[in-house]
């Protein structure tokens, strides 16, 4: 589990899913909706639908090398300043894909863990008292920013309607 | 969650538009696409990205292996790509050396041979 800053309680969603590629687009989708509910700004909702997919990519990779079929855990944990994840799985070991990247390509498993470590803070990677791996990071919450046009017209209410608008019904 | 892949020819350029997000489960369509396109003689690709929702290390790879194919024929392949969000992948990973990448297929297809 993610410590959570001292002092604040975090807010805690979890997951489970099998590890099948197919299901990281909507691992994504829910990462996006939690993180955007907590607050965090639209750059590091994105750093963190890049950073939860790739991690469970790894872990599908893994278990799938391994035949496992294990679900893959997920937590996210909102507190004051930052948003946690921590992912789960069972895989006995990260194993390395016996045959190596293909010709003309590049061990993504390698790439794709330089790119979480790229965009979090705090990653740590852990092996499990009873086998598997836990990966937990953090993302800094950025304030929202508001869409200009947006404080605009709360500052200075909503602009005039056009002059060639019909009369308003009576 | 679908990858969708049109190419069309420009001249000595194929233009393959990519739509969609690009993960491990997509990334092997786009990579058997490319190497069509490369066994058909396609050895300058041009890859419109401006469609693209998500990429991910999987789809650097294919577009590695991509570029790594082409230049086996002396061809290239370039991008293009405007949104911040996917560039930001390109630079963290140091790819913004290895690919061109242009603000438009138009400006990939006019641009001088690497």
């Amino acid at each position: 589990m993610v410590d959570a800053p001292a002092g604040v309680g975090p807010a805690t969603v979890r997951l489970a899913f099998p590890p099948e590629p197919r299901l990281l687009g909507t691992v994504r989708l829910v990462v996006g909706i939690v993180a955007r509910k907590a607050g965090m700004g639209a750059e590091g909702i994105e750093d963190l639908k890049v950073a939860v997919s790739e991690t469970c990519a790894v872990a599908v990779g893994d278990l799938t090398r391994a035949g496992r079929h294990d679900p893959i855990e997920i937590d996210l944990v909102e507190a004051a300043d930052r948003f946690g994840v921590e992912v789960r799985d069972r895989a006995p070991a990260p194993a390395q894909d016996p045959g190596g990247p293909g010709e003309g390509e590049v061990d993504d498993r390698e790439l794709g863990l330089a790119l979480v470590g790229a965009l979090v803070d705090d990653l740590k990677t852990s092996t499990l008292e009873d086998g598997g791996n836990r990966t937990s990071f953090w993302l800094r919450r950025e304030p929202l920013l508001l869409d200009p046009l947006l404080t605009e017209e709360l500052a200075l209410g909503p602009p005039d309607p056009p002059d060639d608008l019909p009369p308003p019904l009576t | 969650m679908d990858l969708d892949l049109n190419v069309h020819k420009d001249g000595d350029h194929s233009v393959l538009e990519v739509a969609g997000e690009i993960d491990v489960y997509t990334a092997p369509k786009l990579r058997e696409q490319l190497i069509e396109l490369v066994s058909d003689g396609s050895y300058h690709i041009v890859v419109d990205l401006e469609k693209v929702d998500f990429l991910d290390s999987t789809g650097l790879g294919v577009l590695v292996g991509g570029l790594k194919r082409v230049r086996n024929h002396d061809g290239s392949l370039q991008l293009v790509c405007t949104q911040e969000k996917i560039l930001k992948i390109f630079r963290i990973t140091g790819l913004t050396k290895v690919f061109p990448i242009h603000s438009s297929v138009s400006d990939a297809i006019s641009a001088p041979a690497e």
